[in-house]
């Protein structure tokens, strides 16, 4: 366990290190700076960022303890989990291309939970819709094109656009959002865990004040086997957020 | 192309029909005009006083500068919210919306997809704007609110002026903010929110814009508003499109 969250305390440095030499964004760029990282699930990862809508502007440091509306590039880290606890009806999978294998035409809506990073409170729902775009045999996968939002009760709404490949791990466009997320944009690192019931998300927000602290604070290691605590799961008074979304 | 103009609050109402006419039937007889949520309305005042220097998302065209880089062109103040409003409603003569039942249950349920495009005017009624177009996917029906819970993606077209695209919720039994998620031509670089007001379920809705990141929006856009009300309608003119009661090449 301890090497488990030194591993994630590491990457999670590593990430925000890289985003210091994230300037511009040309692709070129993004993919050239990150050579001297050795870790190769970064390297990876930012690959895949250069198909991500949301570009970064950032050439001064990431977060500073100054106050959040005078700093443009402050980049705030949100973790969230999403379960499927099969009680929502979801997903939805409209094979509407009429072919045996998954293919273009495809249409999957889908609405999961979505629990804090520590696992101990229920946010909300996610929402949206996966568009199957191709098939990958030799990857034993499919490509989707998912646009879809999170919804954090009382908070307000983030919403996001991009690839899910049930392959691999992926970043997504930050869109846009609502409430305390009004303005928002970056990039959220999806990551499944229980193909497809479980998914922890490492968002990476900007042009945002300050998130309210409980729905921050270390997050629970990723893992196959992380479970909501009882009382979020229940939804229990004190284990949501303020009008969680249902 | 577009002339500038001081902020002026602009309101619009626009109703924003979603739901066959069929369901209309079957669920919906009465109006769905909910006040908005209002921890969610006053999220939205604090937020804009607070962002004093929200980095202001490039186009996709131009390369990105880095902030003092960012020569010649005027850069629009960031914390600025202009108001924009508009009116959606549907004459149900486009064929919207297309409610495709594909969950293959009675009731609305996860997999059903709801195709639409109705039209906009200003929000002072007088002039057709364009259109709405997009697509609403329905997450669950709310039994004890005798509605639906739709993922809402969509665009509105102000004919030659540019778009705005929004993601977000929309709730048949209540008020929502949807998220602006990016513009083209006055709108490039658009951030913000867009409150949705129903009117008459389903055919009226009332939209207010809080945009932030652009240039002052053009003069024809920023009108009084006329106040919300079942019995709003275009002017005859706007509705028959004729000229001087238009947008230039509004969408159609």
């Amino acid at each position: 366990m301890a090497a488990a969250s030194s591993t994630s305390a590491a990457f999670r440095a590593a990430s925000s290190s890289v985003k210091l030499l994230t300037s511009s964004s040309p692709t070129a760029q993004n993919i050239l700076s990150f050579k001297p990282f050795s870790n190769p699930l970064i390297s990876n990862n930012f690959r895949l960022t250069a198909n991500s809508a949301a570009t970064c502007r950032s050439f001064t440091c990431k977060s500073q303890s100054t106050p959040s509306d005078s700093t443009p590039t402050k980049v705030q880290e949100l973790n969230v989990y999403e379960i499927n606890e099969r009680d929502r009806g979801s997903p939805a999978f409209l094979k509407l291309s009429q072919k045996d294998v998954n293919s273009l035409g495809d249409l999957i809506p889908f609405t999961n939970k979505i629990y804090s990073g520590c696992l101990q409170k229920r946010l909300g729902i996610t929402a949206g819709i996966c568009i199957l775009i191709k098939h990958e045999p030799e990857k034993k996968g499919d490509r989707y094109e998912a646009i879809f939002s999170f919804y954090f009760g009382g908070y307000g709404h983030i919403a996001v656009q991009g690839p899910y490949l049930t392959y691999e791990d992926t970043y997504l466009a930050v869109t846009g959002g609502s409430g305390i997320f009004e303005g928002a944009y970056g990039q959220v690192k999806l990551q499944q865990l229980v193909f497809p019931f479980k998914l922890f998300y490492t968002f990476y927000l900007k042009g945002i004040p300050d998130l309210p602290s409980e729905l921050l604070g270390p997050p629970v290691t990723p893992s196959p086997a992380v479970e909501p605590s009882a009382a979020a799961k229940a939804c229990e008074a004190g284990a949501t957020v303020s009008n969680f979304t249902n | 192309m577009a002339s500038t103009s001081s902020l002026k609050p602009v309101s619009s109402l626009k109703l924003f029909n979603l739901e066959s006419l069929s369901n209309i039937e079957s669920h919906y007889d009465k109006l769905a005009f909910k006040l908005s949520n209002p921890l969610l309305t006053k999220s939205v005042q604090i937020s804009t006083t607070h962002q004093a220097f929200s980095a202001r998302r490039p186009s996709k065209d131009a390369s990105t500068k880095a902030f003092f880089f960012n020569i010649g062109k005027p850069k629009p103040e960031p914390t600025k919210v202009q108001e924009l409003y508009v009116y959606e409603i549907n004459e149900r003569d486009r064929g919207s919306p297309a409610y495709l039942r594909l969950s293959k249950k009675d009731a609305n349920s996860l997999g059903d997809l709801v195709p639409f495009s109705n039209k906009l005017y200003t929000g002072d009624l007088q002039k057709r704007l364009g259109i709405t177009s997009g697509l609403c996917v329905l997450i669950k029906h709310v039994p004890e609110k005798k509605g639906d819970r739709y993922e809402a993606i969509y665009s509105f077209y102000f004919g030659d002026y540019g778009h705005i695209s929004v993601q977000g919720p929309y709730l048949t039994y209540e008020d929502t903010h949807l998220a602006v998620t990016a513009g083209s031509g006055v709108f490039e670089g658009v951030q913000g929110v867009v409150k949705l007001q129903q009117i008459v379920f389903p055919f009226k809705l009332f939209y207010t814009f809080y945009l932030k990141g652009i240039k002052d929006l053009p003069a024809e856009l920023v009108v009084k508003p006329v106040v919300p009300t079942a019995t709003a309608e275009p002017s005859a003119a706007a509705k028959a499109t004729e000229p001087q009661a238009t947008i230039p090449n509004f969408t159609d």
